[in-house]
């Protein structure tokens, strides 16, 4: 486990939360992005096994997982006051921005610029994407290759199985999460009941 | 006339049984428009002001909550998307419990995969558009190779995007 820093005040959490708020332009494809930049790799508040650990939590609650995810950092970070001001910081000022740009969107959504400027972001906002989902899966794809080559290929079958059952069957995200948990209690349980990695984070505190 | 609580408790029953920013949608748009509190032009815009505008993806409804109901329209949904994802902390409380059994921690590998999966489809969903020719994948070619280096600031690069997308198309 890599030395963490001591956690930050309120003020600086609502400071960090809002500015990572207002910097995920692009339909929010880039806030996990800039969290794993911000909380993992800047301010080493967290380690990236407790932020992926966090976030299938929050695939398991209902409603937009990257509030569920800012719920549980500032937890960790600030106990109730720190969910109160992560979220606070996150959710408004984008939320402000979000309503007075629909109050505007009105005015020049007819305008062809606006249309051609969409056209650019959009692409940008999906390539965005693709490295958040490859910081997902770079520490499961190497940890699975030291593993050995059939966990490596048992690994990779789920993930592209998951891929196609969305792109191909058009099955929703729930059914493939539960479908997930399945294959993944089915084919991935360890041997034996051991420590995971949550047991040993508290060991060490 | 909207009736502000129903109002928000058609948002927050949508959001309470959805994950992710999107699959609260058809179940707004069946009760929206089945009150006939919402038009049906108001849904575009306002998935297409949250692709402009920061925040959350999820935030998209906060337009929807202006476009049809004002500025009060936008309060009542951002309290009903806000209040859902709070039960991650009775998930996370429960999950303490039982995860060191081995099939629980089968089965959240299981998630872990599915979720990068899931991200993967998205990238897909974005690109795979008929707006999207390959003037806007080489966009999403430089975008990708410029988040890569990590020395450059996001709003940076979707500021460039859109530049570049405004002197190809416009």
């Amino acid at each position: 486990m890599k030395l963490q820093n001591p956690g930050p005040g309120e003020w600086k959490l609502f400071l960090v939360w809002a500015s990572i708020g207002l910097q995920s332009f692009g339909g929010g494809a880039s806030t996990t992005f800039l969290i794993q930049r911000a909380f993992i790799e800047k301010h080493k508040w967290i380690s990236i096994e407790e932020f992926t650990y966090y976030w299938s939590l929050c695939i398991l609650a209902p409603g937009i997982n990257l509030i569920g995810l800012t719920i549980l950092i500032g937890k960790k970070l600030g106990g109730g006051l720190g969910i109160i001001v992560s979220l606070a910081g996150l959710l408004l000022p984008s939320a402000a921005i979000t309503c007075a740009l629909a109050a505007i969107f009105k005015q020049v959504e007819h305008i062809s610029a606006v249309q051609a400027v969409l056209k650019g972001v959009i692409p940008a906002t999906g390539a965005i994407m693709l490295l958040v989902g490859l910081n997902f899966a770079l520490p499961i794809i190497r940890k699975s290759y030291e593993e050995g080559l059939l966990s490596l290929l048992a690994n990779s079958v789920l993930i592209i199985i998951c891929v196609l059952a969305v792109i191909l069957l058009k099955l929703s995200a729930i059914v493939v999460i539960l479908g997930a948990i399945f294959l993944g209690a089915l084919f991935f349980s360890p041997k034996q009941d051991s420590p995971p990695f949550y047991d040993e984070r508290k060991r060490q505190q | 006339m909207i009736n502000p609580f129903i109002y928000f408790l058609l948002f927050l029953k949508a959001s309470l049984f959805s994950t992710g920013g999107f699959s609260n949608l058809p179940s707004i748009h069946q009760d929206l428009i089945g009150n006939g509190w919402a038009e049906e032009s108001s849904f575009g815009q306002s998935i297409a002001i949250g692709q402009i505008s920061p925040g959350p993806n999820g935030l998209w409804v906060i337009s929807l909550g202006y476009l049809t109901y004002g500025y009060l329209g936008a309060l009542l949904v951002l309290i009903a998307i806000t209040l859902p994802p709070l039960l991650v902390l009775v998930i996370s409380a429960v999950y303490t419990h039982i995860e060191h059994q081995r099939r629980v921690q089968g089965a959240m590998h299981g998630v872990s995969l599915a979720v990068v999966g899931l991200l993967l489809t998205v990238t897909w969903t974005i690109l795979y558009q008929p707006d999207v020719d390959w003037k806007g994948l080489l966009i999403a070619l430089g975008a990708f190779g410029l988040a890569l280096s990590r020395k450059v600031n996001l709003l940076i690069i979707l500021g460039l995007a859109g530049l570049v997308g405004y002197l190809l198309y416009r």
